[in-house]
């Protein structure tokens, strides 16, 4: 009972928990952010998962064409806008059922990044370390929010742009007015499908941004298990969060965390079976889910497809 | 363009060009006609009535004003000069605006947003705000800009609706139904300001409604719609209740219950009450059907009902009466079995019934005809047979398995029965009018021999001749001891047949009269919430 207490304060008081730990709330946020502003407009958008794919391939081969970062993240933007535009004309111009059409497009992108990893195989590695000076001298954190990667410091202006966007101008009042009760928007003269498209191509950039970030700041390398599901944990955080921002990104840091204590046993060399492991940040997220989905208010017309003139 | 055109046109000989001419409209849907050939003519500094029974074209032509809906053919002139209009905000550029019944309030978002929704440009909380404020003080209609907009009355919505209009400063404004959600006092302040708006600021205004005591006292012309075309038109003064209703309804009115339906409950009528054509239950009967204590804590934790108590004996016909939103849904749920009580009991026939347990209350014989047929009362993909045993199956199956001759032959006896207008047992229900998909509800609930009969807005939507059917067979029901709970927002309809009435306000009892001593006025000041 003792070693287990000192088997975790030893994983708590280790800078690699907070790095890692990190390294994994960032993918998520990225993702979730998105997430979180196509779900407010009335989509829960499932693709997020094939998002974060396209994303991370699409960088990968950019980088490897043009050894260029920056080239790399804005083609991951384009990756996961592309799969966005299949979800938003699919779902919200042709009303296509927004499920199926998320499902199909996550076992599409599965399949044909697979194909086309294996036909290319861009070469990719991390990009360079910044420190930020003082800052990354904290204790435990410093070297986990200060002192990544340069790309990760793209979350920091996400986050507040982001919550500017919702509830500051006029398109996030509409996005947030399409997704609770779409008959008064459009009677009052919004065009409801076109904001729902908007929001999921936005879900679509920071999902790519997301996969651009695992390519270069937390694997390497492309992968077709580079997502592995964190797509629907980041599902997952929006939910938990309550449909809010700050309560996504908190969902995010909490499922973050049980992915980053599971590296951390391992990486401490402590024994424990690692199937148990490797499930153990999706029992959180369904734990997560099963105290706090009843507890929140879903935006009122979410995953209900609208359609002119019925009422 | 802005030169006086002569009297050939137009209503008034004396106007000037109109401030909305429409020609020749016409919008089919399907093989249905929902405007045919309809002309209507505004006037600045007046008010027209679009007077039309449900179904009559009236919401389809604002809807072609507003730019909600194209219209096949026909023309629209504003102010002189040809136009089309597409979508709500070309209509807002061209000084239109529209007071909706429902559907453009969005409950999750505060006033000032609701208010700003539908603006282009920047988003400036504060000038929005601001403005708020000036037409709370031009009109006195006085809101917080940062409330929460699900939390307001209906009265008060409707003023944020008002404010969302006027903030453009529309030069012609369309009022769609705008009583139907307020309390007689709501309706009275309503008109006073609506009145204002028209003269001193010369707008054209125009009020659809069904209402004839409505149109009556507050508009200077009014146009009747039947079936999409336009039946008469005529100034409001020299013209009365009668021959509106007339018109309205294509035939003479002479039924207490077809005035009833079309609001004609006029002063004049007030010694009317007095007669529900159902005996008044003696207070000593066992009740078949006792509420106690009812409290039910819906989302965010309003109570949707509140320590509501309440007895239905057999024989007699209990009206609920209230407006809209006081908890006459969750009752309704209540008793459908879809909501359970955080306290209090139901108690049936004696025995105490498990609330929220799927099928407790129809097993312990309550029977309901729910409040929204589509949603809740009938499949429409489906058969009449089968939507005639969708509660109870029992009597047509064996071992589980749907012996098709019995379900025919059960089918055949209710469609007759009940005078069910269809072509069979196999017809679709959706092949079936709205009074009919009615008529499947009534005859399914009443197969069972209830002991208790819950209409929730039995009528609601049903054109006059199914209204009158409804009524009847409530009356039977209670004649023949069922008890029946009328749910009802057209407090005309409960007091045309309910035996004693109760007032629901914020989801309590807070008010009950038997029939005979029956206040209109102390009805309406409970409505609204008045202690009286």
């Amino acid at each position: 009972m003792l070693d287990l207490f000192r088997a975790i304060g030893e994983i708590f008081t280790a800078e690699s928990t907070y790095i890692n730990g990190a390294l994994f709330a960032g993918l998520l946020i990225f993702a979730a952010t998105g997430e979180w502003v196509a779900e407010r407009a009335g989509t829960l958008n499932i693709s997020v998962e094939g998002m974060l794919l396209a994303g991370a391939f699409t960088s990968a081969v950019a980088y490897d064409q043009t050894s260029s970062v920056a080239l790399g993240l804005l083609a991951g933007v384009v990756g996961g806008m592309i799969v966005a535009g299949v979800q938003a004309e699919m779902s919200h111009r042709l009303a296509a059922d927004q499920f199926v059409v998320g499902l199909t497009l996550n076992i599409l992108v599965f399949g044909l990044t697979g194909f086309l990893d294996r036909e290319i195989a861009p070469a990719t590695k991390i990009a360079s370390t910044f420190d930020v000076p003082l800052l990354s001298d904290l204790p435990l954190i410093g070297q986990a929010l200060f002192g990544q990667p340069w790309p990760f410091y793209l979350l920091y202006p996400l986050l507040p742009f982001s919550w500017w966007l919702m509830y500051r101008t006029r398109w996030g009042l509409e996005v947030r007015a399409v997704g609770e009760d779409p008959q008064p928007a459009d009677v009052s003269g919004i065009k409801v499908n076109l904001r729902r498209r908007q929001s999921i191509y936005y879900a679509g950039m920071t999902s790519g941004l997301g996969g651009a970030f695992l390519i270069f700041v937390q694997v390497g390398r492309f992968e077709d298990s580079i997502v592995g599901g964190r797509g629907f944990i980041a599902i997952a955080a929006v939910i938990f969060g309550g449909w809010t921002l700050w309560g996504t990104v908190g969902g995010c840091v909490v499922f973050a965390g049980a992915l980053s204590f599971r590296l951390s046993v391992q990486g401490l060399g402590y024994q424990l079976n690692s199937e148990m492991l490797q499930s153990l940040p999706f029992v959180v997220t369904l734990v997560g889910m099963a105290i706090f989905a009843h507890r929140v208010r879903p935006p009122g017309a979410l995953a209900r497809p609208f359609v002119r003139g019925l009422t | 363009m802005n030169t006086p055109v002569d009297s050939s046109t137009g209503v008034g000989a004396t106007a000037p060009t109109p401030a909305v001419e429409l020609t020749g409209i016409t919008k089919r849907y399907g093989a249905v006609v929902a405007c045919d050939d309809v002309g209507l003519t505004l006037h600045r500094g007046r008010i027209h009535g679009i007077l039309g029974e449900n179904g009559a074209g009236k919401s389809t032509l604002m809807k072609i004003l507003i730019g909600l809906v194209l219209p096949d053919a026909g023309s629209i002139e504003v102010d002189g000069a040809r136009c089309t209009i597409h979508d709500p905000i070309e209509a807002a550029r061209l000084g239109i605006g529209m007071v909706h019944q429902h559907f453009s309030l969005i409950n999750a978002l505060t006033v000032w947003e609701n208010v700003a929704l539908g603006d282009a440009g920047r988003l400036d909380p504060q000038a929005v705000r601001q403005r708020i404020g000036e037409i709370s003080d031009q009109y006195g209609l006085v809101i917080e800009p940062d409330a929460r907009v699900g939390d307001l009355t209906a009265g008060l919505r409707q003023r944020v609706e008002i404010i969302k209009c006027l903030r453009r400063d529309p030069s012609i404004v369309v009022f769609d139904e705008p009583t139907s959600v307020l309390t007689p006092d709501e309706s009275a302040q309503l008109f006073e300001s609506l009145r204002h708006v028209v003269t001193a600021e010369n707008r054209a205004v125009v009020l659809v409604s069904h209402k004839l005591d409505e149109v009556l006292n507050s508009t200077d012309e009014v146009t009747i719609m039947r079936q999409g075309r336009v039946v008469d038109r005529r100034p409001t003064a020299g013209t009365d209740a009668r021959t509106l209703a007339t018109a309205m309804v294509g035939r003479q009115v002479s039924l207490r219950t077809e005035r009833a339906a079309l609001g004609v409950i006029a002063v004049d009528d007030l010694t009317e009450i007095g007669d529900s054509g159902v005996a008044e239950v003696d207070a000593s009967v066992e009740p078949a059907l006792s509420i106690r204590g009812a409290t039910v804590i819906g989302a965010g934790g309003v109570r949707l009902l509140d320590d509501l108590t309440l007895d239905v004996r057999p024989g007699e016909i209990v009206g609920v009466a209230g407006v809209e939103g006081n908890g006459q849904r969750a009752l309704g749920d209540l008793l459908s079995s879809l909501v359970s009580l955080d306290t209090g009991t139901v108690t049936a026939g004696g025995r105490q019934v498990a609330a929220g347990r799927p099928g407790a209350m129809s097993r312990a014989g309550i029977a309901v005809i729910p409040e929204d047929r589509h949603d809740s009362g009938v499949v429409l993909d489906m058969s009449v047979a089968e939507n005639l045993v969708l509660v109870n199956q029992r009597r047509v199956s064996r071992h589980g398995v749907i012996d098709q001759a019995a379900l025919r032959d059960f089918a055949l006896r209710m469609i007759a029965d009940f005078d069910i207008q269809c072509a069979g047992p196999d017809a679709p229900m959706w092949s079936l009018s709205g009074g009919n998909q009615q008529r499947v509800v009534l005859a399914r609930e009443l197969a069972d021999d209830p002991a208790v009969l819950v209409a929730a807005q039995p009528t609601r939507g049903l054109d006059v001749g199914a209204i009158e059917y409804m009524t009847e067979r409530l009356r039977l029901a209670a004649a023949s001891g069922v008890g029946v709970l009328l749910i009802s927002s057209e407090l005309e309809e409960i007091l045309d047949v309910a035996t004693r009435v109760v007032v629901l306000h914020q989801g309590r009892v807070v008010g009950e009269m038997a029939h005979h001593e029956l206040d209109l006025e102390r009805l309406g000041l409970l409505m609204g919430g008045a202690a009286a």
